[in-house]
């Protein structure tokens, strides 16, 4: 089970998925270009622990951390 | 003559507090009058979810650190990240702004930076975003940062 990671101020909602129904990855895939496409940044995580921003889809991602667009405080 | 906005400037402040003041004490002596006006309940529960929130966060940043930042946090409610462009080190402190300081090289703060992520966030949440932003578009991330002095010395620690 793959799962989207949204910030919000909820803390954070999951959105989880089967990566391998191809149905749930189009919808994943969809929700990801919304997101993306709202100025959110994309983030996963590789096998060695470091962080690595996504600017397409990765259907093989376990998870996928959005955060919302950077602001000067 | 170039003293005299400080008074002013005080003297505002002064005010202001004192008004901040008179307009609590209003309130606690309106609540003491209608101690039912706040349902307790909508308090307890609009504290269970604050806090519930914070954990959450927390929790979602513990997983993203890694092993040695982890560690850094649990020890000192801080972690430290590199950024990558410059190489430069950046100590991201607990808290959701004025809370990243730039290292010199013998690891102390030289200058702060102030960004997070749009909207209401929880601690934990904003402190991932701002490490993965310094760890993978340290530029960008910094292009919409405010700076902002940090004092060194004996001071310092203030700050953490």
């Amino acid at each position: 089970m793959a799962t989207l990671i949204v910030m919000d101020h909820t803390g954070d909602t999951r959105h989880n998925f089967d990566a391998k129904n191809a149905d749930a990855l189009l919808k994943a895939e969809e929700r990801f270009k919304e997101l993306t496409g709202a100025g959110f940044t994309a983030a996963v995580r590789t096998a060695s622990g470091e962080a690595g921003v996504k600017r397409t889809f990765d259907p093989n991602a376990e998870e996928t951390l959005f955060f919302p667009r950077l602001v000067g405080g | 003559m170039s003293k005299q906005p400080l008074p002013n400037a005080k003297e505002r402040l002064r005010l202001f507090l004192s008004e901040c003041g008179r307009r609590a004490r209003g309130l606690c002596d309106s609540l003491r009058r209608q101690p039912n006006r706040i349902d307790s309940r909508f308090v307890l529960a609009f504290r269970y979810r604050y806090w519930e929130r914070e954990a959450r966060g927390l929790e979602l940043l513990k997983e993203w650190l890694s092993p040695e930042q982890f560690a850094q946090y649990e020890a000192k409610s801080y972690f430290e990240v590199t950024g990558c462009h410059s190489g430069k080190r950046y100590r991201i402190n607990r808290g959701t702004s004025m809370n990243i300081h730039e290292l010199d090289g013998a690891g102390r703060p030289r200058l702060g930076w102030c960004f997070a992520p749009q909207g209401h966030l929880v601690a934990g949440d904003v402190m991932l975003a701002q490490k993965i932003a310094l760890e993978t578009d340290e530029r960008g991330a910094l292009a919409v940062a405010n700076r902002f002095s940090v004092l060194t010395g004996p001071r310092t620690t203030l700050l953490h």
